[in-house]
Protein backbone atom coordinates (compact mmCIF):
# COMPACT_ATOMS: atom_id res chain seq x y z
CA UNK A 1 0.00 0.00 0.00
CA UNK A 2 1.38 3.36 -0.91
CA UNK A 3 1.41 5.53 2.45
CA UNK A 4 0.10 8.62 2.87
CA UNK A 5 4.16 9.73 3.56
CA UNK A 6 4.82 8.62 0.07
CA UNK A 7 2.03 10.31 -1.46
CA UNK A 8 2.23 13.41 0.36
CA UNK A 9 6.29 13.69 -1.06
CA UNK A 10 5.22 13.00 -4.24
CA UNK A 11 2.85 15.29 -3.94
CA UNK A 12 5.50 18.03 -2.46
CA UNK A 13 8.13 17.32 -5.48
CA UNK A 14 5.59 18.70 -7.95
CA UNK A 15 4.41 21.85 -5.85
CA UNK A 16 7.10 22.92 -4.55
CA UNK A 17 10.00 22.10 -7.46
CA UNK A 18 7.24 24.34 -8.94
CA UNK A 19 7.53 27.12 -6.30
CA UNK A 20 11.19 27.32 -6.16
CA UNK A 21 11.79 27.38 -9.90
CA UNK A 22 9.50 30.13 -10.41
CA UNK A 23 11.22 33.50 -9.01
CA UNK A 24 14.20 32.46 -11.58
CA UNK A 25 11.98 31.56 -14.27
CA UNK A 26 9.96 34.51 -14.22
CA UNK A 27 13.38 36.42 -14.06
CA UNK A 28 14.77 35.66 -17.12
CA UNK A 29 11.16 35.71 -19.24
CA UNK A 30 11.19 39.52 -18.60
CA UNK A 31 15.17 40.07 -18.52
CA UNK A 32 16.17 37.43 -20.91
CA UNK A 33 13.68 36.22 -23.42
CA UNK A 34 11.69 38.46 -24.02
CA UNK A 35 14.48 41.47 -24.32
CA UNK A 36 16.32 39.35 -26.83
CA UNK A 37 13.02 39.02 -28.67
CA UNK A 38 12.11 42.66 -28.66
CA UNK A 39 16.08 43.51 -29.60
CA UNK A 40 15.53 41.44 -33.01
CA UNK A 41 12.07 43.30 -33.34
CA UNK A 42 13.51 47.02 -32.97
CA UNK A 43 16.27 46.25 -35.20
CA UNK A 44 13.14 46.58 -37.20
CA UNK A 45 11.73 50.02 -36.18
CA UNK A 46 13.13 53.18 -35.68
CA UNK A 47 13.15 54.18 -32.45
CA UNK A 48 13.89 56.96 -30.04
CA UNK A 49 12.66 56.40 -26.74
CA UNK A 50 10.27 59.44 -27.01
CA UNK A 51 7.17 58.06 -29.31
CA UNK A 52 6.28 54.37 -29.85
CA UNK A 53 8.38 52.70 -32.15
CA UNK A 54 7.48 52.77 -35.68
CA UNK A 55 8.32 49.27 -38.24
CA UNK A 56 10.08 49.85 -41.05
CA UNK A 57 11.23 46.68 -41.71
CA UNK A 58 14.75 46.20 -42.94
CA UNK A 59 16.03 49.62 -43.08
CA UNK A 60 18.17 49.45 -40.37
CA UNK A 61 19.80 47.11 -42.10
CA UNK A 62 20.31 48.31 -45.90
CA UNK A 63 21.45 51.37 -43.85
CA UNK A 64 24.09 49.91 -42.02
CA UNK A 65 25.90 48.21 -45.06
CA UNK A 66 26.19 51.67 -46.78
CA UNK A 67 27.04 53.66 -43.32
CA UNK A 68 31.04 54.32 -43.15
CA UNK A 69 30.92 54.33 -39.25
CA UNK A 70 30.14 50.92 -39.22
CA UNK A 71 31.81 49.78 -42.01
CA UNK A 72 34.81 51.05 -40.09
CA UNK A 73 33.84 49.91 -36.84
CA UNK A 74 33.62 46.66 -38.17
CA UNK A 75 36.90 46.59 -39.76
CA UNK A 76 38.29 48.20 -36.45
CA UNK A 77 37.04 45.39 -34.28
CA UNK A 78 38.36 42.87 -36.44
CA UNK A 79 41.89 44.26 -35.84
CA UNK A 80 40.92 44.51 -32.17
CA UNK A 81 39.78 40.79 -31.93
CA UNK A 82 42.95 39.20 -33.74
CA UNK A 83 45.59 41.13 -31.45
CA UNK A 84 43.75 40.93 -28.40
CA UNK A 85 42.79 36.36 -29.06
CA UNK A 86 45.87 35.25 -30.82
CA UNK A 87 48.60 36.25 -28.85
CA UNK A 88 46.93 35.67 -25.43
CA UNK A 89 46.75 32.30 -26.18
CA UNK A 90 49.79 31.67 -27.06
CA UNK A 91 51.92 33.33 -24.18
CA UNK A 92 49.35 32.51 -21.78
CA UNK A 93 49.70 28.82 -22.64
CA UNK A 94 53.50 29.27 -22.45
CA UNK A 95 52.99 30.93 -19.11
CA UNK A 96 50.86 27.82 -17.73
CA UNK A 97 53.76 25.78 -19.20
CA UNK A 98 56.11 27.74 -17.43
CA UNK A 99 54.13 27.07 -13.86
CA UNK A 100 53.76 23.20 -14.63
CA UNK A 101 57.16 22.39 -13.65
CA UNK A 102 57.87 22.92 -9.84
CA UNK A 103 60.13 25.32 -8.55
CA UNK A 104 60.67 27.59 -5.42
CA UNK A 105 58.48 30.04 -5.16
CA UNK A 106 56.35 29.26 -8.21
CA UNK A 107 53.55 29.76 -5.62
CA UNK A 108 54.10 33.43 -4.69
CA UNK A 109 55.16 34.04 -8.77
CA UNK A 110 51.72 32.80 -9.69
CA UNK A 111 49.83 34.38 -7.19
CA UNK A 112 51.43 37.68 -8.39
CA UNK A 113 50.82 37.14 -11.91
CA UNK A 114 47.30 36.94 -11.32
CA UNK A 115 46.67 40.44 -9.92
CA UNK A 116 45.88 42.18 -13.34
CA UNK A 117 42.84 39.84 -13.34
CA UNK A 118 41.65 41.83 -10.09
CA UNK A 119 41.70 45.54 -11.33
CA UNK A 120 38.49 46.37 -13.36
CA UNK A 121 38.42 47.07 -16.81
CA UNK A 122 38.24 51.15 -16.04
CA UNK A 123 40.94 50.82 -13.41
CA UNK A 124 42.77 48.78 -15.89
CA UNK A 125 42.28 51.96 -18.61
CA UNK A 126 43.09 54.39 -16.08
CA UNK A 127 46.06 53.14 -14.85
CA UNK A 128 46.93 52.80 -18.63
CA UNK A 129 45.81 55.71 -19.88
CA UNK A 130 48.68 57.59 -17.22
CA UNK A 131 51.72 55.07 -17.98
CA UNK A 132 50.95 55.77 -21.74
CA UNK A 133 50.73 59.24 -21.51
CA UNK A 134 53.21 61.30 -23.53
CA UNK A 135 55.21 62.12 -21.19
CA UNK A 136 54.95 59.20 -19.18
CA UNK A 137 56.23 55.96 -17.67
CA UNK A 138 56.00 54.05 -20.83
CA UNK A 139 57.16 57.36 -23.10
CA UNK A 140 60.41 57.12 -20.54
CA UNK A 141 60.83 53.21 -20.59
CA UNK A 142 60.98 53.10 -24.55
CA UNK A 143 63.21 56.69 -25.43
CA UNK A 144 66.08 54.63 -26.03
CA UNK A 145 64.00 52.70 -29.60
CA UNK A 146 61.90 55.38 -30.05
CA UNK A 147 64.07 57.96 -29.38
CA UNK A 148 60.98 60.59 -29.41
CA UNK A 149 60.84 61.96 -25.88
CA UNK A 150 56.92 61.72 -26.23
CA UNK A 151 55.41 59.65 -28.07
CA UNK A 152 51.31 59.78 -28.68
CA UNK A 153 50.41 56.52 -27.56
CA UNK A 154 47.08 56.88 -27.52
CA UNK A 155 46.54 59.38 -30.39
CA UNK A 156 48.48 58.47 -32.92
CA UNK A 157 46.96 56.86 -35.93
CA UNK A 158 48.74 53.79 -36.12
CA UNK A 159 50.18 53.27 -32.39
CA UNK A 160 46.48 53.62 -30.61
CA UNK A 161 44.84 50.18 -31.60
CA UNK A 162 48.13 49.31 -30.67
CA UNK A 163 48.87 50.12 -27.43
CA UNK A 164 44.57 49.53 -26.55
CA UNK A 165 45.45 45.74 -27.86
CA UNK A 166 48.62 45.63 -25.46
CA UNK A 167 46.51 46.76 -22.72
CA UNK A 168 43.62 44.32 -23.22
CA UNK A 169 46.16 41.14 -23.44
CA UNK A 170 48.42 42.40 -20.84
CA UNK A 171 45.19 42.19 -18.73
CA UNK A 172 43.81 39.37 -20.09
CA UNK A 173 47.03 36.56 -20.18
CA UNK A 174 46.98 36.21 -16.32
CA UNK A 175 43.42 35.05 -16.42
CA UNK A 176 44.17 32.73 -19.19
CA UNK A 177 47.60 31.49 -17.61
CA UNK A 178 44.75 30.12 -14.89
CA UNK A 179 42.50 28.60 -17.40
CA UNK A 180 45.66 26.68 -18.98
CA UNK A 181 47.12 25.57 -15.76
CA UNK A 182 43.66 23.81 -14.55
CA UNK A 183 43.23 22.14 -17.95
CA UNK A 184 47.35 20.93 -18.21
CA UNK A 185 47.01 19.50 -14.81
CA UNK A 186 43.94 17.19 -15.90
CA UNK A 187 46.31 15.34 -18.49
CA UNK A 188 47.49 12.19 -17.09
CA UNK A 189 51.12 11.69 -16.37
CA UNK A 190 50.66 8.41 -18.24
CA UNK A 191 50.62 9.76 -21.76
CA UNK A 192 53.69 11.62 -21.17
CA UNK A 193 55.69 8.48 -20.06
CA UNK A 194 54.25 6.61 -22.82
CA UNK A 195 55.81 9.64 -25.20
CA UNK A 196 58.73 9.16 -23.39
CA UNK A 197 59.27 5.10 -24.23
CA UNK A 198 58.45 6.29 -27.55
CA UNK A 199 61.33 8.38 -27.91
CA UNK A 200 59.11 11.53 -28.68
CA UNK A 201 60.90 14.92 -28.25
CA UNK A 202 60.07 17.63 -26.00
CA UNK A 203 57.91 19.78 -28.82
CA UNK A 204 56.56 16.12 -30.55
CA UNK A 205 55.25 15.44 -27.40
CA UNK A 206 53.89 18.64 -26.61
CA UNK A 207 52.15 18.56 -29.92
CA UNK A 208 50.99 15.29 -30.07
CA UNK A 209 50.03 14.69 -26.27
CA UNK A 210 49.81 18.01 -24.78
CA UNK A 211 47.36 20.09 -27.23
CA UNK A 212 45.04 16.68 -28.55
CA UNK A 213 44.48 16.17 -24.46
CA UNK A 214 44.15 19.92 -24.13
CA UNK A 215 40.62 20.20 -26.56
CA UNK A 216 38.07 20.94 -24.09
CA UNK A 217 40.71 23.64 -22.83
CA UNK A 218 41.30 25.41 -26.10
CA UNK A 219 38.15 25.41 -27.18
CA UNK A 220 36.76 27.28 -23.72
CA UNK A 221 39.90 29.56 -23.78
CA UNK A 222 39.45 30.53 -27.83
CA UNK A 223 35.62 30.78 -27.22
CA UNK A 224 35.75 33.19 -24.27
CA UNK A 225 38.63 35.32 -25.35
CA UNK A 226 36.53 35.79 -28.60
CA UNK A 227 33.38 37.03 -26.83
CA UNK A 228 35.45 39.08 -24.44
CA UNK A 229 37.23 40.92 -27.26
CA UNK A 230 33.54 41.42 -28.64
CA UNK A 231 32.40 43.34 -25.54
CA UNK A 232 35.42 45.53 -24.93
CA UNK A 233 33.87 48.81 -23.91
CA UNK A 234 35.31 50.09 -20.98
CA UNK A 235 38.86 50.33 -22.76
CA UNK A 236 38.12 52.06 -25.48
CA UNK A 237 35.50 54.48 -24.00
CA UNK A 238 37.49 55.44 -21.39
CA UNK A 239 41.70 55.49 -22.97
CA UNK A 240 39.87 56.85 -26.58
CA UNK A 241 36.67 57.37 -26.60
CA UNK A 242 36.91 56.04 -30.44
CA UNK A 243 39.25 58.24 -31.45
CA UNK A 244 41.75 59.51 -33.37
CA UNK A 245 39.47 59.94 -36.17
CA UNK A 246 37.42 56.77 -35.56
CA UNK A 247 40.38 54.30 -35.20
CA UNK A 248 39.46 52.52 -32.38
CA UNK A 249 35.54 52.94 -32.03
CA UNK A 250 34.48 48.97 -32.33
CA UNK A 251 31.06 48.07 -33.21
CA UNK A 252 30.27 47.96 -29.15
CA UNK A 253 31.41 51.47 -28.74
CA UNK A 254 29.11 52.16 -32.04
CA UNK A 255 26.18 50.37 -30.58
CA UNK A 256 26.37 52.73 -27.43
CA UNK A 257 26.80 55.68 -29.28
CA UNK A 258 23.95 55.05 -31.46
CA UNK A 259 21.27 54.25 -28.72
CA UNK A 260 22.83 56.59 -26.35
CA UNK A 261 24.33 59.51 -27.61
CA UNK A 262 21.90 59.95 -31.03
CA UNK A 263 19.13 58.15 -29.66
CA UNK A 264 18.87 55.97 -32.29
CA UNK A 265 17.70 52.66 -30.78
CA UNK A 266 16.73 51.05 -34.42
CA UNK A 267 20.21 51.45 -36.26
CA UNK A 268 21.60 49.97 -32.48
CA UNK A 269 19.74 46.96 -32.14
CA UNK A 270 20.86 46.23 -36.13
CA UNK A 271 24.10 46.68 -34.88
CA UNK A 272 23.72 44.48 -32.01
CA UNK A 273 21.76 41.90 -33.90
CA UNK A 274 24.75 41.58 -36.25
CA UNK A 275 27.07 41.06 -33.47
CA UNK A 276 24.90 38.60 -32.19
CA UNK A 277 25.20 36.25 -35.70
CA UNK A 278 28.93 37.21 -35.75
CA UNK A 279 29.19 35.52 -32.53
CA UNK A 280 27.75 32.98 -32.74
CA UNK A 281 28.84 31.77 -36.14
CA UNK A 282 32.39 32.22 -34.71
CA UNK A 283 31.42 30.11 -31.84
CA UNK A 284 30.01 27.52 -33.89
CA UNK A 285 33.12 27.28 -36.36
CA UNK A 286 35.39 27.12 -33.39
CA UNK A 287 33.20 24.20 -32.29
CA UNK A 288 33.33 22.36 -35.27
CA UNK A 289 37.20 22.71 -36.29
CA UNK A 290 37.70 21.25 -32.74
CA UNK A 291 35.01 18.50 -33.57
CA UNK A 292 36.96 17.87 -36.81
CA UNK A 293 40.52 17.52 -35.40
CA UNK A 294 39.49 15.36 -32.64
CA UNK A 295 37.94 12.56 -34.96
CA UNK A 296 41.39 13.00 -37.00
CA UNK A 297 43.39 12.33 -33.94
CA UNK A 298 41.37 8.92 -33.12
CA UNK B 1 69.52 10.40 -25.88
CA UNK B 2 66.84 11.40 -23.47
CA UNK B 3 66.23 11.61 -20.24
CA UNK B 4 63.34 11.04 -18.33
CA UNK B 5 64.09 14.57 -16.48
CA UNK B 6 63.78 16.44 -19.92
CA UNK B 7 60.34 15.41 -20.03
CA UNK B 8 59.00 16.25 -16.77
CA UNK B 9 57.48 19.99 -17.42
CA UNK B 10 54.82 18.09 -19.51
CA UNK B 11 53.84 15.77 -16.50
CA UNK B 12 50.55 16.99 -14.77
CA UNK B 13 52.21 18.51 -12.02
CA UNK B 14 50.18 18.83 -9.02
CA UNK B 15 48.61 22.36 -8.68
CA UNK B 16 50.36 22.75 -5.75
CA UNK B 17 53.29 21.31 -4.31
CA UNK B 18 56.04 19.29 -5.60
CA UNK B 19 56.89 15.48 -6.57
CA UNK B 20 60.82 14.10 -6.32
CA UNK B 21 61.17 13.56 -10.35
CA UNK B 22 59.75 16.87 -11.32
CA UNK B 23 61.93 19.22 -9.57
CA UNK B 24 65.24 16.98 -10.94
CA UNK B 25 65.43 18.75 -14.01
CA UNK B 26 65.00 22.28 -12.44
CA UNK B 27 68.24 22.11 -9.86
CA UNK B 28 70.55 22.62 -13.16
CA UNK B 29 72.10 25.75 -12.85
CA UNK B 30 71.62 27.25 -15.72
CA UNK B 31 68.03 26.44 -16.13
CA UNK B 32 67.21 27.23 -12.70
CA UNK B 33 68.70 31.21 -13.71
CA UNK B 34 66.90 31.54 -16.79
CA UNK B 35 63.78 30.84 -15.11
CA UNK B 36 64.19 32.97 -12.53
CA UNK B 37 65.30 35.74 -14.53
CA UNK B 38 62.20 35.10 -17.02
CA UNK B 39 60.00 34.97 -14.19
CA UNK B 40 61.35 38.07 -12.01
CA UNK B 41 60.72 39.79 -15.48
CA UNK B 42 57.36 38.58 -15.68
CA UNK B 43 56.33 39.69 -12.63
CA UNK B 44 57.87 43.15 -13.13
CA UNK B 45 55.37 43.13 -16.40
CA UNK B 46 52.33 42.14 -14.50
CA UNK B 47 52.86 43.68 -11.06
CA UNK B 48 54.76 47.27 -11.80
CA UNK B 49 51.70 49.03 -13.61
CA UNK B 50 49.17 48.21 -10.12
CA UNK B 51 52.56 49.56 -8.08
CA UNK B 52 52.79 52.87 -10.08
CA UNK B 53 49.06 52.50 -9.65
CA UNK B 54 49.61 52.54 -5.84
CA UNK B 55 52.43 55.07 -5.39
CA UNK B 56 51.43 57.57 -7.74
CA UNK B 57 48.31 58.30 -5.15
CA UNK B 58 50.88 59.31 -2.66
CA UNK B 59 52.62 61.80 -4.72
CA UNK B 60 52.50 65.59 -5.22
CA UNK B 61 50.48 66.34 -8.77
CA UNK B 62 53.70 68.12 -10.14
CA UNK B 63 55.89 64.65 -9.39
CA UNK B 64 54.11 62.10 -11.71
CA UNK B 65 55.27 63.21 -15.04
CA UNK B 66 58.70 64.05 -13.25
CA UNK B 67 61.48 62.60 -15.35
CA UNK B 68 63.59 60.58 -14.55
CA UNK B 69 60.92 58.45 -13.71
CA UNK B 70 59.97 58.68 -10.10
CA UNK B 71 59.89 54.93 -8.85
CA UNK B 72 59.96 55.54 -5.38
CA UNK B 73 57.87 58.42 -4.78
CA UNK B 74 59.94 61.72 -3.50
CA UNK B 75 56.71 62.82 -1.39
CA UNK B 76 54.15 61.04 0.87
CA UNK B 77 51.08 62.92 0.79
CA UNK B 78 48.59 60.59 1.99
CA UNK B 79 46.06 63.51 2.61
CA UNK B 80 45.60 63.14 -1.85
CA UNK B 81 43.13 60.43 -0.58
CA UNK B 82 40.77 63.35 1.68
CA UNK B 83 41.23 65.35 -1.27
CA UNK B 84 40.26 62.89 -3.77
CA UNK B 85 36.86 61.69 -2.14
CA UNK B 86 36.16 65.42 -1.54
CA UNK B 87 36.47 66.56 -5.06
CA UNK B 88 33.75 64.61 -6.70
CA UNK B 89 31.06 62.89 -4.74
CA UNK B 90 33.27 59.72 -4.24
CA UNK B 91 32.18 58.25 -0.79
CA UNK B 92 28.24 58.48 -2.41
CA UNK B 93 29.82 56.59 -5.72
CA UNK B 94 31.53 54.45 -3.48
CA UNK B 95 28.44 53.38 -0.88
CA UNK B 96 26.15 53.20 -4.19
CA UNK B 97 28.56 50.35 -5.34
CA UNK B 98 28.51 48.66 -2.66
CA UNK B 99 24.90 48.69 -1.84
CA UNK B 100 24.22 47.64 -5.64
CA UNK B 101 26.76 44.82 -5.17
CA UNK B 102 25.69 43.47 -1.72
CA UNK B 103 21.97 43.29 -2.74
CA UNK B 104 22.82 41.67 -6.09
CA UNK B 105 25.06 39.55 -4.55
CA UNK B 106 22.48 38.73 -1.83
CA UNK B 107 19.43 37.74 -4.52
CA UNK B 108 21.72 36.20 -6.90
CA UNK B 109 22.97 33.53 -4.16
CA UNK B 110 18.71 33.22 -2.81
CA UNK B 111 17.71 32.54 -5.67
CA UNK B 112 20.06 30.86 -7.65
CA UNK B 113 20.06 28.19 -4.55
CA UNK B 114 15.86 28.17 -4.94
CA UNK B 115 16.07 27.03 -8.07
CA UNK B 116 19.19 24.89 -8.60
CA UNK B 117 17.73 22.94 -5.50
CA UNK B 118 14.19 22.99 -6.85
CA UNK B 119 15.62 21.66 -10.84
CA UNK B 120 18.14 19.18 -8.85
CA UNK B 121 15.83 17.60 -6.54
CA UNK B 122 11.97 17.75 -7.61
CA UNK B 123 10.14 16.68 -10.08
CA UNK B 124 7.39 18.49 -12.19
CA UNK B 125 6.24 18.94 -15.94
CA UNK B 126 8.47 21.17 -17.49
CA UNK B 127 11.49 20.72 -15.86
CA UNK B 128 14.10 20.05 -18.47
CA UNK B 129 12.57 22.54 -20.46
CA UNK B 130 12.74 25.45 -18.20
CA UNK B 131 16.45 24.10 -17.28
CA UNK B 132 16.93 24.71 -20.75
CA UNK B 133 15.73 27.59 -21.47
CA UNK B 134 17.73 29.26 -18.22
CA UNK B 135 21.07 27.87 -20.00
CA UNK B 136 20.73 28.65 -22.98
CA UNK B 137 20.06 32.15 -21.75
CA UNK B 138 23.67 32.58 -20.89
CA UNK B 139 24.63 31.87 -24.73
CA UNK B 140 23.08 35.60 -25.37
CA UNK B 141 26.23 38.01 -25.34
CA UNK B 142 25.37 41.24 -23.28
CA UNK B 143 26.29 43.23 -26.14
CA UNK B 144 23.03 42.14 -27.78
CA UNK B 145 20.64 42.21 -24.68
CA UNK B 146 22.03 45.95 -23.87
CA UNK B 147 19.31 48.20 -26.08
CA UNK B 148 16.63 46.22 -25.52
CA UNK B 149 17.21 45.66 -21.97
CA UNK B 150 17.36 49.51 -21.25
CA UNK B 151 14.22 49.77 -23.00
CA UNK B 152 12.53 46.89 -20.61
CA UNK B 153 14.26 49.12 -17.80
CA UNK B 154 12.62 52.46 -19.52
CA UNK B 155 9.22 51.52 -19.69
CA UNK B 156 9.25 49.95 -16.15
CA UNK B 157 10.37 53.85 -15.63
CA UNK B 158 13.32 52.33 -13.94
CA UNK B 159 15.89 54.64 -14.77
CA UNK B 160 17.73 56.60 -12.74
CA UNK B 161 16.94 54.48 -9.64
CA UNK B 162 18.57 51.76 -7.76
CA UNK B 163 16.06 49.31 -9.25
CA UNK B 164 17.35 49.95 -12.36
CA UNK B 165 20.65 49.71 -11.26
CA UNK B 166 20.32 46.47 -8.98
CA UNK B 167 17.26 44.16 -10.73
CA UNK B 168 18.25 43.08 -14.12
CA UNK B 169 21.24 41.63 -12.16
CA UNK B 170 19.67 40.29 -9.49
CA UNK B 171 20.32 36.58 -10.59
CA UNK B 172 22.32 35.27 -13.31
CA UNK B 173 21.62 32.08 -15.82
CA UNK B 174 25.46 30.78 -14.56
CA UNK B 175 24.14 30.89 -11.05
CA UNK B 176 21.60 28.55 -11.22
CA UNK B 177 23.54 26.10 -13.40
CA UNK B 178 26.32 26.03 -10.70
CA UNK B 179 23.67 25.58 -8.25
CA UNK B 180 21.84 23.30 -10.06
CA UNK B 181 25.52 20.95 -10.06
CA UNK B 182 26.11 21.27 -6.25
CA UNK B 183 22.36 20.52 -5.33
CA UNK B 184 23.22 17.24 -7.70
CA UNK B 185 25.23 15.77 -5.40
CA UNK B 186 23.50 16.15 -2.44
CA UNK B 187 21.90 12.58 -1.05
CA UNK B 188 18.45 12.50 -1.50
CA UNK B 189 18.05 10.20 1.94
CA UNK B 190 18.87 13.59 3.72
CA UNK B 191 16.04 15.41 2.56
CA UNK B 192 13.43 12.68 3.01
CA UNK B 193 14.50 11.64 6.64
CA UNK B 194 13.68 15.65 7.37
CA UNK B 195 10.67 15.51 5.58
CA UNK B 196 9.45 11.84 7.72
CA UNK B 197 10.81 13.91 11.05
CA UNK B 198 7.80 16.17 9.76
CA UNK B 199 9.98 19.41 8.14
CA UNK B 200 8.67 21.83 5.95
CA UNK B 201 10.42 22.14 2.23
CA UNK B 202 11.19 26.23 3.33
CA UNK B 203 12.66 24.81 6.45
CA UNK B 204 14.34 21.64 4.55
CA UNK B 205 16.03 24.41 2.12
CA UNK B 206 17.12 27.32 4.50
CA UNK B 207 18.45 24.60 7.61
CA UNK B 208 20.07 21.35 5.41
CA UNK B 209 20.77 22.27 2.21
CA UNK B 210 21.56 26.02 2.07
CA UNK B 211 24.10 25.01 4.89
CA UNK B 212 25.67 22.33 2.53
CA UNK B 213 25.69 24.54 -0.05
CA UNK B 214 28.54 26.04 1.22
CA UNK B 215 31.31 25.98 -0.95
CA UNK B 216 29.34 26.46 -4.43
CA UNK B 217 27.68 29.39 -2.60
CA UNK B 218 31.11 31.14 -1.44
CA UNK B 219 32.28 30.75 -5.02
CA UNK B 220 28.87 32.21 -6.78
CA UNK B 221 29.42 34.89 -3.92
CA UNK B 222 32.64 36.05 -5.29
CA UNK B 223 31.89 36.16 -8.49
CA UNK B 224 28.64 37.77 -8.70
CA UNK B 225 30.70 40.41 -5.67
CA UNK B 226 33.42 41.20 -8.70
CA UNK B 227 30.82 41.58 -11.63
CA UNK B 228 28.60 43.69 -10.24
CA UNK B 229 31.52 45.90 -8.20
CA UNK B 230 33.48 46.11 -11.68
CA UNK B 231 30.36 46.57 -13.89
CA UNK B 232 30.98 49.63 -15.96
CA UNK B 233 28.35 49.54 -18.83
CA UNK B 234 25.22 49.10 -17.61
CA UNK B 235 25.47 51.73 -14.72
CA UNK B 236 26.65 53.76 -17.39
CA UNK B 237 23.36 54.09 -19.33
CA UNK B 238 20.81 53.06 -16.89
CA UNK B 239 21.74 56.32 -14.62
CA UNK B 240 22.59 59.55 -15.47
CA UNK B 241 21.74 61.40 -11.97
CA UNK B 242 25.33 62.13 -10.12
CA UNK B 243 24.00 60.94 -6.82
CA UNK B 244 23.47 57.80 -8.52
CA UNK B 245 27.04 57.17 -10.07
CA UNK B 246 28.70 53.85 -8.94
CA UNK B 247 32.66 53.53 -8.47
CA UNK B 248 33.28 52.69 -12.18
CA UNK B 249 31.01 55.69 -13.69
CA UNK B 250 31.93 58.52 -11.19
CA UNK B 251 35.46 57.85 -11.91
CA UNK B 252 35.52 58.06 -15.64
CA UNK B 253 33.07 61.20 -15.57
CA UNK B 254 35.59 62.91 -13.09
CA UNK B 255 38.20 62.04 -15.55
CA UNK B 256 36.82 63.69 -18.47
CA UNK B 257 38.96 63.80 -21.12
CA UNK B 258 38.52 67.43 -22.12
CA UNK B 259 40.07 68.56 -18.53
CA UNK B 260 43.09 68.31 -17.14
CA UNK B 261 42.95 64.99 -14.89
CA UNK B 262 44.18 65.12 -11.47
CA UNK B 263 46.19 61.78 -11.89
CA UNK B 264 47.18 61.41 -8.19
CA UNK B 265 43.40 61.99 -6.81
CA UNK B 266 42.34 59.59 -9.70
CA UNK B 267 44.94 56.39 -8.58
CA UNK B 268 43.71 57.16 -5.17
CA UNK B 269 40.32 56.25 -6.36
CA UNK B 270 41.67 53.83 -8.30
CA UNK B 271 43.17 52.11 -5.16
CA UNK B 272 40.24 52.23 -3.19
CA UNK B 273 37.78 50.77 -5.52
CA UNK B 274 40.03 47.70 -6.27
CA UNK B 275 40.63 47.37 -2.29
CA UNK B 276 37.47 45.35 -1.88
CA UNK B 277 38.23 43.06 -4.74
CA UNK B 278 41.92 42.44 -3.08
CA UNK B 279 40.82 41.60 0.15
CA UNK B 280 38.17 39.22 -1.27
CA UNK B 281 40.86 37.89 -2.78
CA UNK B 282 43.16 37.64 0.06
CA UNK B 283 40.77 35.92 2.57
CA UNK B 284 39.20 33.61 -0.05
CA UNK B 285 41.70 32.70 -2.96
CA UNK B 286 40.89 29.31 -3.11
CA UNK B 287 37.70 30.24 -3.68
CA UNK B 288 38.26 32.73 -6.13
CA UNK B 289 40.70 31.17 -8.31
CA UNK B 290 37.70 28.21 -8.42
CA UNK B 291 35.26 30.95 -9.49
CA UNK B 292 37.27 32.06 -11.82
CA UNK B 293 38.18 28.49 -13.50
CA UNK B 294 35.03 27.44 -13.53
CA UNK B 295 32.96 30.42 -14.86
CA UNK B 296 35.44 32.12 -17.34
CA UNK B 297 33.86 35.32 -16.44
CA UNK B 298 35.36 37.90 -15.89
CA UNK B 299 34.78 42.05 -14.95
Amino acid sequence: MRSWIQREFLYRRRVYGVLFVAPAMLFFLVFSLYPTLNGFYLSLTEYTLLKPPVFVGFENYTKLAGNDQFQNGVKVTLWFLLGTTVPKWILSLALAMLFLAPFRGREFFKTLYFTPTLLSAVVVSLVWKLLLDPNGVISALAKPITRDPDTLWLSDRILTPISLIFVDDWAGIPFFMIIWIAGLVGIPRVFYEAALIDGTTRWQAFLHVTLPLLRPTILFVVVISTINSFQSFALQYVMTRGGPSDLTTTIALLVYNYGFNYFRMGQAAAMSVFMFFVIILITLIYIRSVRAEETSYT
Amino acid sequence: MASPDRYSEYAPAPYSGTRGSFSVHFRQKANGAALYAAMCLGLLFFCVPLYYMFTTSFKAEPEVFAMPVHWIPRSFLPQNYVDAFLAAPFPRYFWNSLLVAVIVVGSTVLFSALAGYGFAKFDFPGRRLAFLFILSTMMIPFQVLLIPLFVVVHQLGWTNSYAGLIIPGALSAFGVFLMRQACLTLPDELMDAARIDGAREVGIFIRIVLPLLKPAIATLAILTFLGSWNNFLWPLIVVTKDELFTLPVGMTVFQQPMQAPYWTYIMAVSTVATLPVVIVFLLLQRYFIEGVVVSGLKG
